[in-house]
């Protein structure tokens, strides 16, 4: 049920925003010229108060990366190899030269994420949730190829943020609080498609993606 | 919510011509989560992950990135090192963009007798 929600908000969000233009762009120059075919998603750092946030956003990046067209790498393979290279911690990843990540993985880029927010808050009627991220795709050169920050607020007291996505979120998110202990994935996954897929900020199509025409 | 998935639906339909997605992902994504939610399920839930990819493969369909790659390292984490190598030699196979990263670790298995690390 959870998953046809999402779903049925991903059509729904898909049919809203439009189906193929992007009015606003971002610089997408240095993405076109280095033209990645492999992205390495990294834990993420996190300066939220919940310490299984990092590893919870992990398993939400590929979908959407590899349906953009690109190959990316076994986020748990990733992550157990990292630890055995003694790299438990995001800060610890996201200290070491892009370089030398992607050259241990083979990757065209790497990809951090920055946990800015990840938290639910109860008053006696409402539930706010919020994820806050920061994206940054780095390529194998050290060359910083794309970035974008996502902040996602669902409030059940307050639905019509004047935000059809946030709006629409709210289906997703209400089925998936099961009891004190929100499900934050519908949010994580929504703030996700936004970014690369459907926003202002979504980036091109990676080298497995249906040619256009 | 019936309601709301019926008007995704017909929105979708009557929209533009809705992009279906390039790979059958089984709940990857799902089952990943709540393996590190409570691992106590993981086995449950990496047989659940081999189920879906062996039947995308004995239907000739493509299987997504990574997905042979996670399921090889979580049957190297639960002691079935031959299984673990199928599954890397596999993704390799499909995907060469995965080249450098498999055959590090199918040299890793191959070479090395002791016990593997677990995570």
């Amino acid at each position: 049920m959870k998953r046809l929600l999402t779903l049925a908000a991903s059509l729904l969000t898909l049919v809203l925003t439009g189906c193929a233009t992007n009015v606003v762009k971002t610089d997408l120059s240095k993405f076109e010229a280095a033209k990645p075919r492999s992205i390495l998603v990294v834990p993420a750092t996190n300066k939220s108060l919940d310490v299984d946030a990092p590893t919870y956003l992990l398993t939400t990046l590929t979908v959407p990366l590899a349906e953009k067209g690109f190959y990316v790498f076994p986020v748990h393979t990733a992550k157990t190899v990292l630890e055995q290279e003694g790299l438990y911690e995001g800060e610890q990843i996201h200290n070491q030269p892009p370089e030398q990540l992607a050259k241990l993985f083979g990757a065209d880029a790497v990809l951090y994420v920055k946990i800015n927010q990840w938290d639910a808050k109860y008053v006696v009627l409402s539930t706010t949730v919020t994820v806050d991220f920061d994206y940054r795709l780095v390529g194998k050169d050290g060359t910083e190829l794309w970035k974008a920050n996502k902040r996602m607020v669902y409030s059940p007291q307050q639905q019509n943020t004047g935000h059809p996505l946030a709006n629409l979120i709210a289906a997703a998110v209400t089925a998936a609080i099961e009891r004190a202990k929100p499900n934050y994935m519908p949010l994580a996954q929504m703030a996700n498609n936004d970014v690369f897929v459907w926003g202002p900020t979504a980036i091109p199509n990676g080298p497995y993606a249906p040619k256009a025409q | 919510m019936k309601r709301i998935m019926i008007l995704a639906a017909l929105l979708a339909l009557t929209g533009c011509a809705t992009k279906s997605g390039l790979y059958e992902w089984g709940g990857y994504d799902a089952l990943l989560y709540q393996s590190y939610k409570e691992p106590a399920g993981a086995q449950k839930n990496m047989q659940t992950l081999a189920a879906h990819i062996d039947a995308l493969e004995k239907g000739g369909k493509r299987v997504a990135p990574g997905l042979h790659a996670d399921l090889g390292t979580m049957l190297l984490q639960a002691g079935d090192k031959n299984g673990a190598l199928g599954n890397f030699r596999r993704e390799r196979e499909l995907w060469p963009e995965s080249a450098v990263l498999m055959d590090a670790m199918i040299k890793n298995l191959e070479t090395q007798n002791k016990p593997e690390a677990r995570s």
